[in-house]
């Protein structure tokens, strides 16, 4: 049965929407200012050569990231492969990498004549040179992944495991359960986060061009200052082409499956018997690749650096202000998770509930918006800040700093919060409503205990995403407000790799310590 | 009624997690709202990093009095921040790292005209021709080279035989770079768009790996990956401090040559600024005897006013080609020569 949406709610969404629409009404009116030539743009060879080429990578690497993303969740959560605690915690861990300081890390790796070939060197292997499109595709594959694996894993927690108990009592194999009873309960998540995947390598700047592998978001860089009407055509292009993927994503996973009754109190994990240990193993090695490798190279500058502080005299490092860099870090990124899931859940709700023209719309806005190089966001921003009376006051503070963190990564909370609100079962709804229970108080005793491992994800993605913001940050935050994110910017633009090195170590290990302590620890209480 | 799910508590326990983080988040924003309200302050949109140009900041603030608030990105980043923010721009003065992006905001008419105690302290090729920018340092384009690889009798008289057959495959070039557009946009000017695109087709049929910016250039270099590379000079400089062993060093192309064409880093005062005439004395600073000894040490790099004792072991600066080039064009061609860089293929 169709409910029409409550006139409140479509209100807030509407509100919430046009935050969202800034970016792309940024992209259009400088567009109609600027007028570059499109018949020009679009009859040129080379515009579709380079959307052939970024289109392949965000196939590739969603692809590639779904398989692991989803693989990994399935054994960390549902198997009683070893350590499974700590594999949780270092699962969600290459997100917080930025792609600049990821890929030069890897790049330094295992590149030609790096960490890894002088390793292995002496036995005679040379490593190829890691450049292109495979090296993209890997390098990201590595650094996304856990788009998918947050919101499944958040899935698989939440899902009864009574069903794939009875399969496999029934004599079904685990292929066998996974496929007809597993697969069919996730696949919308592993599709919203596959499709936060192909959104970010679209957008992705950092890692293609240091990989050197030519995409659509190059165009936008290399004429950024020498030619702003085409940088701003092909935003707008890109903004299209996202707006498209987002809309053929819904309409093929259309129906999010029914939610079926959570089911208290642990099962036994399914035994992986004589593969638990080669499981574990293939996951050790796979995250040696992801994480020890680029800190691998991390640690390798320090140590070189304070080395060759060693014989020079000059410190190499500092830990000057890095106390203050975590301090911001924790705290805008902690906020801004809480924020950006609470703005979105409004929409989410609607478009869940609600299907309609209208919350189609919202919803494809908040998800395509994530397309946008992270620049042309906060541009926008600034642009509709400082010509809007009542909000100058605001510019270049902490506020507006979350507001832009929120119109970026809304997209990360918003599909996994919609798949919280599928969650929830009709009956208990229902039951609770003809019970006679207002809204907020079902909202708040039945709806939000129930979605609450979805909307952990969902802010655990924004956690994750805004600790190694690079763009709005350097623009937007309050003057001398240093995060580590544009500590390691400018330690690596002074070429201080020993300092940036260190930095980014503090990153990783803090943005470990809040995973464990905001997603992972209130997730399990809730188990 | 009770919850069907009992599942209250950690729905509370969580209430509590999400607003504690919100109320410190929220008086945490408050006080830094307090601060950056004031607007006394001299404010500085720098392209230049926080180690190259605080130093000197800070000599400023202690020597006038006057509190500088400064905010560091890309060059093109700060540029295009300027132009975003328009005439509500908070920022007075834009410290750039090339002619590129303090250019292209004297294109959107952004820049106030800068007075002859400003412009007068240098030499005219290092400063706009409309005098709305000047130049505070420089810097030298070199051929940097991996000393196992390279025997230094080979090394190469003028850039133009980098398109020569012994050289195929050997040279890295960022074209994605600034300095490097600089450099192209210095040979379109001195041997015309023609010759320049034979040139860059050169390279690229020449096999030119190329890489996205001077560091990455110089870091491959010191591996092995690749034999020399187009670079900025101080990058080694740098990378040998942490690194002494490297095995890696700098080419200057001898006398005249562009390929060690001086590029200078710039500052401007913006046209939307409320606060002209600390801004103006912020840039006489820059350009005082103090401030160009100190940037020029700290950065290894050249002063640009006369008489500075320049950083040890760099060729001297009347040795360089920089003088017979037009900073202008330098300046305003940026999208001419962004299109012969995509034209050569050097990119791809």
């Amino acid at each position: 049965m169709r409910r029409r949406p409550p006139k409140a709610l479509v209100a807030v969404s509407g509100a919430v929407g046009l935050l969202f629409i800034a970016p792309f009404a940024y992209v259009v009116t400088q567009n109609l200012r600027l007028g570059a030539d499109f018949g020009e743009i679009l009859t040129d060879g080379d515009t579709w050569a380079t959307l052939r080429r970024s289109f392949s990578l965000a196939i590739f690497v969603s692809v590639s990231a779904a398989v692991i993303g989803t693989g990994l969740a399935w054994t960390v959560v549902r198997t009683d492969v070893p350590f499974k605690k700590l594999l949780a915690v270092i699962a969600p861990l290459p997100l917080v990498f930025p792609s600049f300081v990821g890929a030069t890390a890897l790049i330094s790796g295992f590149a030609t004549g790096g960490l890894l070939e002088q390793i292995v060197e002496p036995a005679g292997i040379s490593l190829p040179e890691l450049r292109g499109f495979r090296a993209a595709w890997f390098v990201l594959t590595l650094f996304t992944y856990p788009y998918v694996y947050l919101p499944v894993a958040a899935r698989l927690r939440h899902l009864p495991r009574s069903f794939e108990e009875s399969g496999r009592i029934l004599g079904r194999s685990p292929a066998e359960v996974f496929g007809t009873i597993v697969w069919p309960q996730i696949r919308t998540a592993t599709s919203a986060g596959a499709l936060l995947v192909f959104l970010y390598t679209i957008s992705d700047f950092g890692a293609v061009e240091l990989l050197r592998y030519d995409t659509f978001t190059r165009k936008i860089y290399a004429n950024q200052l020498a030619d702003r009407g085409t940088a701003m055509a092909f935003s707008l292009m890109l903004g299209i082409i996202a707006l498209a993927v987002v809309a053929a994503e819904r309409s093929l996973i259309r129906r999010d499956p029914p939610a079926p009754v959570a089911t208290k109190g642990r099962s036994m994990p399914i035994a992986l018997r004589a593969w638990r240990w080669p499981t574990f193993a293939a996951i050790v090695a796979f995250f040696a690749i992801a994480i020890v490798g680029p800190v691998a190279s991390l640690a390798h500058w320090t140590i070189r650096g304070v080395n060759a502080t060693r014989s020079t005299g000059s410190l190499a490092l500092s830990s000057h202000g890095l106390f203050d860099a975590i301090t911001n870090t924790v705290l805008i990124s902690s906020v801004a998770a809480i924020v950006t899931v609470a703005v979105v859940l409004p929409i989410a709700y609607l478009s869940s509930r609600h299907t309609g023209r209208f919350s189609d719309v919202a919803h494809g806005l908040v998800v395509a918006g994530f397309a946008l190089p992270g620049l042309v966001t906060a541009l926008a921003i600034v642009f509709w800040v400082l010509r809007t009376d009542a909000l100058i006051g605001l510019y270049q503070t902490l506020p507006l700093l979350i507001l832009a963190y929120v119109v970026h990564f809304g997209a990360q909370a918003s599909g996994a919060a919609r798949l919280a609100v599928n969650t929830i079962p009709r009956p208990l709804e229902d039951a609770a409503r003809m019970l006679g229970a207002p809204r907020t108080r079902r909202f708040f005793t039945i709806e939000l205990p129930i979605m609450i491992p979805g909307l952990i994800a969902a802010g655990g993605l924004v956690l994750l995403s805004t600790m190694k913001e690079l763009p709005a940050t350097l623009l937007l935050s309050p003057t001398g407000f240093d995060t580590l994110a544009t500590e390691i910017w400018a330690s690596m633009d002074a070429v201080s790799y020993a300092q940036a090195g260190l930095e980014s170590m503090a990153l990783l290990a803090v943005s470990a310590v809040l995973t464990w302590t905001l997603v992972i620890r209130v997730a399990d209480r809730l188990d | 009624m009770h919850s069907p799910l009992q599942r209250v508590n950690p729905t509370r326990r969580l209430a509590r997690v999400t607003v504690l983080v919100l109320s410190v988040g929220l008086i945490a924003t408050a006080c830094s709202s307090d601060s950056s309200q004031e607007s006394a302050n001299l404010t500085v949109y720098s392209g230049r990093g926080e180690d190259l140009i605080q130093p000197v900041l800070d000599l400023f603030e202690e020597r006038t009095g006057i509190a500088v608030d400064v905010r560091y990105g890309s060059s093109s980043e700060m540029a295009l921040l300027i132009d975003t923010e328009g005439e509500r721009s908070p920022a007075d003065v834009f410290i750039s790292q090339s002619p590129g992006a303090v250019g292209f905001l004297e294109q959107q008419d952004r820049l106030e005209l800068l007075t002859d105690s400003i412009i007068g302290r240098v030499s005219d090729d290092f400063s706009g021709a409309d005098n709305r920018w000047v130049g505070i340092t420089g810097r030298v384009r070199v051929l940097v080279y991996n000393t196992d690889a390279v025997d230094p009798a080979d090394l190469p008289g003028s850039f133009l035989e980098l398109t020569e057959t012994a050289y195929a495959g050997r040279v890295g070039v960022a074209p994605g770079n600034g300095s490097f557009q600089d450099f192209v946009t210095a040979v379109r000017s001195d041997l015309g768009d023609a010759a320049t695109l034979t040139w860059l087709r050169g390279m690229a049929a020449n096999g030119s790996p190329n890489y996205p910016k001077n560091s990455a250039i110089v870091d491959a270099v010191a591996r092995g990956e690749v034999d020399m590379g187009l670079v900025n000079h101080y990058y080694l400089v740098e990378a040998l401090e942490e690194d002494p062993s490297l095995p890696a060093a700098n080419h200057v192309f001898p006398e005249g040559d562009l390929g060690s064409l001086l590029i200078v880093s710039a500052a401007a005062i913006l046209d939307s600024s409320d606060n002209k005439d600390a801004a103006t004395d912020l840039l006489e600073f820059l350009l005082s005897d103090d401030a160009q000894a100190l940037s020029a040490n700290a950065e290894k790099e050249y002063p640009l006013v006369g008489g500075i004792a320049q950083p040890e072991g760099l060729l001297p600066l009347d040795d360089l080609a920089a003088a017979v080039i037009d900073l202008n064009v330098l300046a305003g061609g940026l999208s001419g020569t962004q299109e012969l860089i995509d034209q050569s293929d050097l990119s791809q």
